[in-house]
């Protein structure tokens, strides 16, 4: 039964390993721990951000709460239905969104696409109309709808998974990566587009690896690595964490891999990380606050070309950075 | 406030009611999306272009032989036809889902999984019996096949019967191609062991007795028979245990369809199936 003032969204100690196996005539089994032990709770009209690198666990961690994956252990409750005994009733309360292209019925239109979403929510056929078109005008698809799918565009497509997600007009959504791919423009409507969800009284989880978007956008953060949340609260908070520290950010032309692994090597860097900028390489490297280890820094790179030098008061990204490389 | 009052929600049709347009015209829609010969360009050879050679290369073949009629040829390659939407159409209708990356967000609805399932069935039967009909105008044009004019009702009765129950077996692999990669080519061995061996061209008392006991376990086999017998004159009533015996095996490919679908659902939960392609 909901218990009165429980949170909308929780995760306790959730764990989900995978089976696989390698080789073809010899096989071995392998088992791999996906999500170890990840706990937290979303409260309602929260927007809240689940941040990590790739194959830290989000996916599989939202994949249990929208009813997907079943846990190897632990419990997730959604709006106070348990997701593996109540996975029915939890489907019929939540809207989630998946990042990509994939998810689509290419060969349909984009009505198409949300009509038949529409009849497989249970969307009472008169609503249907009216609510089809207040999403198509709130993602900006209006006049393309009855194009088919496989014309549009990747903002176009995730800007139809968005609708799709929140046809039934769920009170709880789930959204993986939404902007990955987006183009600039695009993935700033489709921010304004989730900030407005927890306006109409929604709880967002929102899964990213954009840091500058967590930061705008969610109330509170998770920051999970290896499966494991390692860190857990406003992104304020979240950037206090670095508060003591200081971020010399270093544009090289063509670095090496023993470049970086001699800079993580100087004294005083707690942490590095490298940033792909077409031709150069924007190297970030997190020092305590007062160290003067630039010109340490500077002789790592083995005559590479540096371009701009710069030291910054830390941000979130750098917060994350430090995290997910467990030097916090 | 109460965490599990859902405050939001656009208004819901009544189970029964939702249940049924899942059906009838979410099946329509989801047809469209995963039948992949839909486009006249492309249905129009595949599916009556393929049916037409593939009836009078028989039907001719048999001439030059010298072995059985014309009637034999067209009602036993007319009915088979019909395989065309009721094997590969279904196997596209669910193994398509997992092809297209669409299949998680499927399974993440709270739709009724049986109206889901049947849903995809009712645009496959209607597209089977289209081409079992165009198989028979096929050879009452080119070939001299003819039959009482009387028999038409219990004929298309018939005929309807074992594009249902081919359907049941289609319905098998598409659920199986909802976990197993490559589905298409048992469709293609399926297509043609039910041409061998189905007494579509060659008698099933010619075969030899371990093709004959899969005869008898595979859908057509006993469709194919009541349709020649009614083709010839005899009454319904006397093909009747025909007909239960087709039906009664193509509801066992169906209803193990169905069960492969919920179990590969189930599993896909267990083992994160659905992730593996």
């Amino acid at each position: 039964m909901p218990v009165v003032g429980a949170p909308v969204v929780e995760a306790i100690d959730l764990r989900r390993t995978y089976k696989t196996s390698t080789g073809s005539l010899k096989r071995k089994s392998l088992e791999v721990e996906a999500v170890r032990g990840v706990s937290f709770a979303i409260e309602k009209g929260e927007l809240f951000g689940l941040l990590g690198p790739n194959g830290a666990g989000k996916t599989t961690t939202i994949k249990m709460l929208i009813t997907l994956l079943i846990p190897t252990s632990g419990t997730a409750r959604v709006l106070g239905l348990d997701v593996v005994k109540d996975a029915r009733a939890v489907r019929s309360q939540i809207g989630y969104v998946f990042g990509g292209d994939r998810g689509l019925y290419e060969r349909l239109s984009g009505l198409d696409n949300l009509r038949y979403f529409a009849e497989l929510y249970g969307v009472e056929p008169h609503e249907q109309k009216r609510r089809i078109g207040e999403l198509l005008e709130m993602v900006g698809l209006t006049g393309r709808e009855k194009e088919r799918v496989e014309g549009y565009s990747k903002g176009m497509r995730q800007r139809l998974h968005i609708a799709r997600g929140l046809l039934h007009d769920p009170p709880v959504v789930f959204l993986d990566e939404p902007t990955i791919g987006v183009d600039p423009v695009g993935a700033r409507e489709m921010r304004a587009m989730i900030a407005s969800l927890t306006d109409q009284g929604k709880t967002v989880l929102l899964t990213t690896h954009y840091m500058f978007e967590a930061d705008a956008l969610c109330d509170r953060i998770a920051v999970i690595a290896r499966g494991e949340v390692v860190a857990q609260g406003t992104p304020g908070a979240l950037k206090s964490l670095v508060a003591d520290k200081t971020v010399v950010e270093i544009e090289v032309y063509g670095v090496n891999d023993e470049s970086i692994e001699r800079l993580r090597r100087v004294e005083g860097v707690s942490a590095v990380s490298v940033e792909e900028r077409d031709q150069l390489q924007l190297l970030m490297v997190q020092s305590a606050v007062g160290a003067e280890i630039t010109p340490a820094l500077l002789a790592q790179f083995d005559g590479a070309k540096i371009g701009r030098v710069v030291a910054r008061e830390p941000t979130l990204e750098d917060a994350y950075i430090s995290l997910v490389e467990g030097d916090s | 406030m109460t965490a599990g009052t859902a405050v939001l929600g656009a208004p819901r049709s009544s189970s029964l009611t939702s249940f049924f347009r899942v059906l009838f015209v979410g099946g329509i829609i989801v047809y469209r999306a995963l039948f992949n010969w839909i486009r006249p360009a492309i249905y129009i050879p595949t599916m009556l272009g393929s049916p037409l050679f593939q009836i009078l290369f028989f039907a001719n073949l048999g001439k030059y032989s010298g072995v059985g009629d014309t009637n034999f040829f067209v009602v036993g390659n007319a009915v088979q036809v019909c395989s065309m939407s009721a094997i590969y159409g279904a196997t596209m209708t669910l193994a398509n889902e997992r092809y297209f990356g669409t299949l998680a967000q499927l399974l993440a609805t709270p739709a009724n999984r049986a109206a889901l399932f049947l849903g995809r069935t009712l645009p496959v039967i209607a597209n089977g019996l289209l081409v079992s009909v165009f198989g028979f105008i096929v050879g009452a044009l080119f070939l001299d096949f003819s039959m009482p004019a009387s028999q038409i009702p219990a004929l298309a009765l018939v005929v309807t019967l074992t594009v249902v129950s081919c359907t049941g077996f289609g319905m098998m692999l598409g659920s199986i191609g909802i976990r197993a990669r490559d589905v298409f080519f048992a469709s293609n061995l399926a297509y043609f062991l039910m041409l061998l061996m189905c007494g579509v061209n060659i008698p099933i008392d010619s075969l030899p007795g371990w093709m004959q006991a899969i005869s008898k376990a595979l859908p057509l086999t006993h469709g194919i028979a009541a349709a020649r017998l009614l083709a010839s004159g005899e009454t319904l009533g006397s093909v009747a245990g025909l007909i239960r015996t087709e039906l009664l095996i193509g509801a066992t490919y169906g209803f193990l369809a169905f069960a492969l679908f919920r179990y590969f659902e189930a599993s896909s939960r267990k083992y994160a199936s659905l992730d593996r392609f």
